[in-house]
């Protein structure tokens, strides 16, 4: 039966041979990526790179100029003695004050949201087509919405937390509050993240919760010990997304400080420094440097989850 | 139950199908006969992008179907308009890829940068065959146009900022309300009278409630604050920041000595309760939280669109009957202003016999009283006023302006980006905008003033802005200044904004020590960038030489 | 099926719930656990769906209203005319008689759009995740990781160099792109990072044996893709399928700078009528604009949510 198990390999190929072959069957299978992905993607991310050592206003070609904008960026001194732009200085701090409030803040929400909506209530589609909403509506009209809500002195969230006799902060206008309020923003907007984590949640067996159930352990037992475990490749996937999600942040802060990043620049994110620098003061180059920087964070940190990894994922096996 | 979801399911894509099917489709291509002149090589389509949307996009858009009807069909050019909003990243993008419109419609803090990049195509020659020629614009326009000298763009709208100010508060202080401050001192001092604030035992100031000016509100031009001081940001000869002159220093600590009077603390509640409010009824000189502020001519747009209680203040009765009254002023200022225009052009055609020339002087004289007085009354309705924004005192009586009328002057303008090849049809568009009638009509309906140095009598009597003659006279003012012609503007104008922001609320070191660190960075960015415009202005000739 | 059975407390908060048995209805029994995780929902979705409710209730305000203060719920007077006037005199009052958002039209361009992407970015992506995930070969996790990292550069400095490429093409003889809406939908024909990724996650959990069964009885790699691991993977390819829709439907940039004439706005383009510069927002058209764009995704999402959740039940993202 040997000789009609595969349509493929003759007989006597040599081991490297089949190896080439399934690189091409895999290729070919690639192949439609491949092409988009070569011209549409590898040619204008190279070209980035290429921007990124040139001073390179958009309305004239690039003129090379090496390091240059990585020197202006990272080290070369400023007139206070600080090293590197401020400004960058100040967008990184900006990125990355709000990662630490937005991510473990929307993965644990998200979870949290999830393992609600998976209980068998009345109108259980309701609930998640609710939850599901936010990430629908228009930028546009979401951050009106959100101006709104945070007026100091108008908006609904101040008003109704002086109903419960607190007095609310100054929200967009105040540098402390700025950012944070634009982490509840992100927290509003976690459907996406809620919708993976309840696929994750039914897919965890259901031979061990009744295992469990028969050793006698509780709720919160369960929790930690089956679903818990269970459901870290999920935790695992929603965290590289959110690395490069929050780390990229745009819209929100983009429409809710007018582009400009609020009150000393307390909200001036790594993207809107960027895209000021691309579109309005003409300084691609210094723009895509800026570009591969973030490329390079993001890239240590998606590495460092993925080693990571191996000490808290459990993949259940094939 | 639990047919409920089938049905909507099937009905959904019963809708979408049909949407796809019968659905509304558009061209998206050029009318017909548009279309066959374009293939007989008749017609030149020009294309046109302009940043404008909702009303004013649709104005322009107007002119544009004239223009069509009119100049563009005897000539066979058709102007292909494109109005969005965020319009200045496309035309970026596509200029960059080299494939730019053939009018772009930009802002005026472009045109230093993009001159200096080389980027847009030189007009004096082709604009002074149309009559366009120094002299044609108000001086502080033609100037913001060119780039060291060269002419770049020509204006679409322009405006110009001035003091509004709120004449009932005004007249509840026991300030005169025909007697705006004219010094910034004077400014001060009314500022304080308006105040309404709360104190605790020891006389601090806890809270503001109404506050007569606060530089921050809105503070839009708060960059530009050191020119009403006599100062300036830039010496354009010399490519030079010029921040830490006297009168800009002077300028900034003005500027923190309306926090350090009212206290920090209170400025800052105050300002985020009112927060980002400009475009709504809960615009705080609308609701006469502030009763002072900069602003420019489309304030009367706002307030009419927002609180047109604003417009009908003193006029009796109910709200419809406030609206009848008002309509009815306007129709009646309408009709003096044309017949008063009649009258004129009858005038000028007019026989050289005494008899008719003294008779239509006499009506004209009369027609004229009258629209005038009309128009008092109109300006009368409005509870605010407009004034020239007040300058710096002289040093030995404050009371007294250093400087005559300084205002500041900006402008949405038309170019034509390097390389056009429709360059003529393209600029044959742009000199219609510029006749006096066209310009004059666009202007009203944005409510902007005019450009030129020539005004109709009809433009400022029948203009939508009661205050229309203020923003006009400022204009011509010798002291108006536009956008710094400075190559890296917005770079420059994001710097200084912080810098005055921070200043307001005490946030970092004083004035002085703020704009010697901004100046010396700012200073090299601009050097760098001089530096690297050389480098590519050779470049350029060295190939143009071996190209030929 | 004894009556302990059905006793037995089905709240799921650790994500556990018995499935009914074959032909039994399940009685819900209100326990302790099942109200406290109805009050919890109902609390969260009050403060999510919040801003929407005052979304909707500002798109039924006249304009002064709209910023009032204290800030109400309930229009007074609900001013119907911002979503239709049938006032000729003033059609520009209501969002679907607009004289310069064409509603109808525009939701026709960006239905088109978001269906030859849908089609084009499952199957292509689909393709894509079987030869990352089924078929062993040299450097597939070098090119794996290369295609995660294409997600990590922020899009603004990757435009001019698109935008150039789409016009080089033009220039090229391979038709005309630029001004027209095929670069919307086109480059969704060749896959994208993020449903590559997800598709792949899926079919991983897919045991190979079926696969080496298929191949033992004379089927090919392509005959595997297609008739055995696809059908298979029809739930997450709803969720592809959703997710990509949302995405063409809401997309501004992509049409801001590709398209250059006005009947071939989008949906998120026409938003912008209702901005003004110089003449202040419609808040209230705006709002109520917003909504009708929304509406048509809520109606898919409610309508396909069961077959999309336990669509990626089962990717299982188990690597």
């Amino acid at each position: 039966m040997a000789t009609t198990t595969t349509k493929t390999a003759p007989a006597g190929m040599t081991e490297r041979a089949k190896e080439w072959q399934q690189v091409g069957r895999g290729l070919a299978f690639l192949s439609p990526w491949l092409l988009g992905f070569c011209l549409l993607t590898l040619l204008p991310v190279g070209l980035s790179f290429y921007y990124s050592l040139c001073d390179y206003p958009p309305l004239k070609k690039p003129v090379f100029v090496g390091l240059d904008n990585y020197r202006q960026l990272l080290w070369e001194q400023d007139v206070t003695g600080s090293r590197g732009d401020p400004i960058f200085w100040k967008s990184v701090y900006v990125t990355f004050k709000y990662a630490v409030l937005a991510l473990p803040g929307g993965l644990f929400v998200s979870l949290g949201l999830a393992m609600l909506l998976n209980v068998r209530v009345p109108g259980q589609a309701v609930y998640r087509t609710i939850i599901f909403i936010p990430t629908l509506v228009p930028t546009i009209a979401s951050a009106m919405l959100w101006m709104w809500l945070f007026n100091a002195k108008l908006g609904l969230i101040n008003t109704l937390l002086a109903r419960i006799g607190l007095e609310g902060p100054g929200w967009l206008t105040s540098p402390t509050w700025l950012v944070p309020a634009l982490a509840i923003m992100t927290i509003w907007g976690v459907g996406n993240t809620v919708i993976i984590y309840l696929a994750g949640l039914q897919d965890v067996p259901k031979e061990l919760y009744e295992a469990a159930e028969i050793d006698g352990a509780g709720v919160w037992r369960r929790l930690w010990h089956v679903t818990l475990p269970m459901l870290t490749p999920v935790i695992f996937f929603n965290l590289i997304m959110g690395i490069i999600g929050t780390l990229q942040v745009f819209d929100a802060p983009m429409i809710m400080t007018n582009g400009n990043g609020g009150t000393d620049r307390a909200g001036y994110f790594y993207t809107l420094y960027l895209y000021d620098n691309a579109f309005r003061y003409e300084k691609m180059g210094y723009a895509s440097a800026m570009a591969w920087i973030l490329l390079l964070i993001i890239l240590a940190l998606t590495g460092l989850a993925f080693w990571s990894s191996k000490k808290w994922v459990h993949y259940q096996g094939k | 139950m639990h047919y409920i979801k089938p049905v909507l399911l099937t009905v959904f894509l019963l809708a979408m199908l049909a949407l796809l099917a019968f659905g509304p489709r558009g061209t998206g291509g050029l009318p017909k006969e548009v279309q066959a002149g374009v293939d007989q090589g008749k017609i030149t389509v020009v294309t046109y992008w302009e940043k404008w949307t909702g009303k004013e996009g649709e104005q322009m858009g107007e002119i544009v179907k004239d223009f069509n009807a009119t100049v563009g069909k005897e000539k066979g050019i058709f102007i292909k308009y494109l109005s969005i909003s965020e319009i200045d990243k496309k035309t970026l993008i596509a200029t960059a890829a080299g494939v730019p419109p053939d009018i772009a419609g930009v802002w005026d803090t472009q045109v230093s940068q993009f001159s200096a990049l080389n980027a847009l195509e030189p007009l004096d020659d082709i604009a002074a065959e149309y009559g366009i020629k120094p002299g044609y614009y108000k001086g502080v326009y033609w100037k913001g146009c060119t780039y060291e000298g060269t002419l770049y763009a020509l204006i679409s709208t322009p405006a110009t900022v001035a003091l509004h100010y709120n004449k009932r508060l005004f007249n509840e202080v026991g300030l005169d309300p025909d007697k705006p401050p004219r010094t910034i001192r004077e400014l001060d001092d009314y500022a304080a009278k308006l105040d309404v604030v709360q104190r605790d035992a020891r006389g601090n100031i806890t809270r503001i409630d109404r506050t007569g000016y606060l530089p921050l509100e809105p503070g839009w031009f708060i960059q530009h604050t050191g020119y009403w001081f006599g100062g300036s940001l830039y010496d354009e000869k010399s490519h030079q920041m010029t921040m830490t002159s006297p009168p800009m220093v002077a300028a900034f600590e003005w500027i923190r000595s309306y926090t350090e009077r009212l206290g920090p603390k209170s400025v800052m509640d105050f300002k985020s309760g009112i927060g980002n409010n400009f475009d709504s009824p809960q615009n705080p000189f609308l609701t006469g939280t502030v009763a002072m502020v900069q602003q420019g001519t489309w304030m009367a747009n706002y307030i009419e669109k927002l609180k047109p209680s604003m417009n009908r203040w003193n006029v009796p009765g109910t709200q419809a009957e406030q609206n009848a009254a008002r309509e009815d002023l306007l129709r009646r200022l309408n009709e003096r202003a044309t017949q008063l225009a009649a009258v004129k052009v009858e005038r000028a055609a007019a026989g050289t016999t005494d008899a008719r020339r003294a008779e239509l002087a006499a009506k004209e004289e009369e027609l004229r009283r009258e629209a005038w007085v009309l128009r008092k009354q109109f300006r009368d309705m409005c509870e605010w006023a407009a004034a020239p924004f007040p300058s710096v005192g002289k040093p030995e009586s404050p009371y007294e302006p250093a400087i005559d009328t300084p205002t500041h002057a900006g402008f949405d303008v038309l170019t034509i980006p390097r390389g056009c090849k429709n360059k003529r049809q393209a600029f044959e568009f742009i000199a219609y905008v510029n006749r006096q009638e066209v310009m004059e009509k666009l202007c009203s309906l944005h409510c902007k003033n005019s450009p030129l140095t020539k005004v109709s009598e009809e433009f400022l009597l029948t203009h939508p802005n009661a205050y229309i003659e203020v923003f006009d006279k400022m204009a011509e003012s010798k002291n108006a200044f536009g956008i710094p012609p400075i190559p890296i503007w917005t770079e420059v104008s994001d710097e200084v904004g912080i810098l005055a922001a921070n200043t307001y609320q005490m946030i970092g070191p004083p004035p002085r020590e703020a704009l010697a660190i901004a100046e010396k960075r700012l200073q090299r960015k601009v050097d760098r960038f001089f530096d690297r415009q050389a480098i590519r202005d050779r470049e350029e000739a060295a190939a143009a030489a071996k190209g030929k | 099926m004894s009556v302990a059975e059905t006793e037995k407390p089905s709240v799921g908060v650790v994500g556990y719930r018995p499935e009914p048995e074959a032909g039994q209805r399940v009685r819900r029994r209100w326990h302790p656990e099942l109200w406290m995780a109805t009050a919890g929902l109902l609390l969260v979705c009050a403060g999510f769906i919040l801003p929407f409710v005052w979304m909707a209730s500002t798109s039924l305000k006249t304009l002064e209203k709209t910023g009032e203060f204290p800030p109400r719920f309930i229009p007074d007077p609900v001013q119907w005319t911002n979503y239709y006037s049938p006032d000729k005199e003033h059609p520009d009052l209501g969002v679907l008689t607009h004289s310069k958002m064409h509603f109808g039209l525009y939701a026709r361009n960006t239905l088109i759009i978001a269906v030859l992407a849908v089609i084009g970015n499952t199957l292509s992506s689909a393709l894509a995740a079987y030869g990352f995930a089924k078929v062993k070969f040299r450097g597939r996790g070098v090119l794996f990781g290369v295609m995660l990292s294409s997600m990590m550069i922020p899009f603004p400095v990757l435009m001019v160099s698109l935008f150039t490429i789409f016009r080089w093409m033009g220039d090229h003889g391979m038709g005309q792109w630029l001004g027209t809406s095929k670069p919307l939908w086109a480059p969704a024909w060749f896959g994208s990072a993020f449903n590559i990724f997800l598709l792949r996650q899926f079919f991983l959990t897919i045991p190979d044996e079926l696969g080496e069964a298929a191949k033992i009885d004379g089927c090919n790699e392509w005959g595997i893709f297609w008739r055995i691991v696809l059908p298979l993977a029809r739930p997450a390819l709803t969720v592809v399928a959703l997710f990509t829709f949302m995405w063409a439907w809401k997309d501004f940039l992509g049409p801001l700078v590709y398209l250059q004439h006005e009947d071939q706005y989008t949906l998120s383009l026409g938003l912008q009528t209702f901005q003004s510069s110089h003449g202040g927002t419609d808040w209230n058209l705006l709002m109520a604009a917003a909504l009708l764009v929304l509406s048509p995704v809520i109606v898919l999402f409610f309508l396909a949510q069961k077959t999309f959740i336990q669509g990626i039940a089962t990717t299982g993202m188990k690597g």
